[in-house]
């Protein structure tokens, strides 16, 4: 629902504004005319929920990354090979929090939108959003229910709220019947959402 | 106090949004980027020097001051990136790189007609964006002083003044919690906040929270809520 009202040019304004913005960054040598696509090329392609992914299927093949990854997440990173190795802006320091049969983990923050961007890129809207954030934090199985995930009530809910420089992200489940499946086509089964605790991983046949 | 630094908790808000795309207007794109360009030819970073003419600082805690000190209806009625582009456009015109009038005329004429974009620039800025982009800048420090508390200690936050920024989420404000576990070595954060005490590297660790002490009465069950706080924010609990 439309709480506020806007003027019927907003987007045109926004639009506008922020291309004025850039065009005069650009002739003020502030940024070139590329920098803006390059940094957009670089988040489609080597700082993204695909790594993220490919963290994930690791983890369920391999029992003793999986240790690590929990032990000593940025040791674990590092082995992955990604262009930002073990760093990378925002994710200099990251956590993962491992769902087990007991455990359902849910990151959020509470404060602004604290992300680990070198593994699962730039957040999704939802988690930007005010009501997410206020909401989570004190009701989650109620938001986990508004996004479809109906958590077991003696499963336990862990809620990790980024508010100093450690970027958290969840180890789903790895799903039954995929137990033929190798390490690329369980990455591919992947979502962001499962890595941010908002959903599980389902079977490719679901 | 503001709205912004309490949201956690908050109650009568509506049910949740279920938009997963990054950026739902294309000029969402343009802004991020000159956002992420600004944090990587920040002046205090350690990278190679520049063409740029950019020279001033620019951190998150920067964009953060900006949302924070916005009217708190405001805040709720404008979109994630409208805030940025807003804080975004007022930096820059508050340090003189671009006049108010300028842009104004600028967004004018793009409102009108779409003049093209100009083209140009050293390929050295991209380059340390690129740089900035894949190293980060790493807040860890070595310790001064050894960490004042070790995990299974129960400590009580403290409730500092903030005057414009503060990473100290308002719902956990004089709450007792325990420490589930204290991260190596120290973290700098990117600013001083003044009294609410953050700045020079300290210690930073998890703390365990029951939700039922936040919002007794008030809260689901089977839940914990862990929060990671630097040392400025904890206070051992028998303090009171």
């Amino acid at each position: 629902m439309e709480r506020f009202e806007y003027s019927r040019d907003r987007e045109a304004v926004n639009a506008a504004r922020a291309r004025a913005l850039e065009a005069l960054l650009i002739e003020k040598g502030v940024i070139t005319s590329e920098t803006v696509d390059k940094i957009m090329a670089i988040f489609a392609t080597e700082m993204g929920p695909f790594n993220g992914a490919k963290l994930v299927a690791k983890a369920w093949v391999d029992p003793a990354f999986k240790t690590l990854l929990a032990q000593d997440t940025m040791a674990a990173v590092e082995q992955m090979n990604f262009a930002t190795k073990g760093a990378g802006a925002e994710g200099e320091h990251m956590k993962a929090a491992i769902n087990t049969p007991e455990v359902h983990n849910l990151i959020i923050c509470t404060l602004c939108s604290c992300y680990p961007w070198p593994i699962l890129g730039l957040p999704p809207y939802w988690y930007k959003d005010p009501s997410f954030r206020a909401r989570a934090a004190r009701e989650p199985r109620k938001v986990l229910g508004e996004f479809g995930l109906n958590i077991d009530p003696t499963k336990e809910i862990k809620t990790w709220d980024s508010s100093a420089q450690i970027r958290w992200f969840v180890v789903p489940e790895r799903p039954e019947g995929t137990e033929h499946l190798g390490e690329e086509q369980l990455a591919a089964l992947v979502t962001p959402e499962s890595m941010m605790g908002v959903a599980i991983v389902k079977p490719p046949s679901a | 106090m503001k709205l912004q630094h309490y949201l956690g908790g908050l109650e009568g808000l509506d049910p949740i949004s279920l938009e997963t795309r990054i950026f739902v207007e294309a000029w969402e794109e343009r802004i991020f980027g000159i956002h992420t360009a600004m944090m990587a030819l920040s002046s205090q970073l350690e990278l190679d020097a520049t063409s740029s003419t950019f020279n001033t600082e620019w951190t998150w805690a920067d964009l953060r001051k900006g949302a924070e000190s916005m009217n708190p209806f405001d805040y709720f009625k404008y979109r994630y990136y409208e805030k940025w582009l807003g804080g975004i456009s007022g930096y820059f015109v508050a340090k003189g790189y671009i006049a108010r009038a300028e842009l104004d005329a600028r967004t004018k004429a793009f409102l009108s007609s779409a003049p093209a974009m100009p083209r140009g620039g050293d390929a050295e800025v991209d380059a340390r964006v690129r740089k900035y982009l894949l190293i980060g800048d790493d807040p860890k420090r070595e310790r001064s002083a050894p960490p004042r508390f070790a995990a299974g200690d129960t400590v009580r936050v403290a409730d500092p003044n903030s005057v414009d920024h503060t990473r100290l989420p308002g719902h956990l404000r004089n709450k007792v919690g325990v420490i589930d576990s204290v991260y190596p070595d120290a973290y700098a954060y990117l600013c001083d906040t003044g009294p609410d005490g953050l700045g020079k590297a300290m210690p930073a660790y998890c703390v365990k929270f029951d939700p039922e002490d936040l919002w007794p009465g008030n809260t689901e069950t089977n839940f914990t809520f862990y929060a990671d706080l630097f040392e400025a924010y904890l206070e051992p609990a028998t303090a009171s």
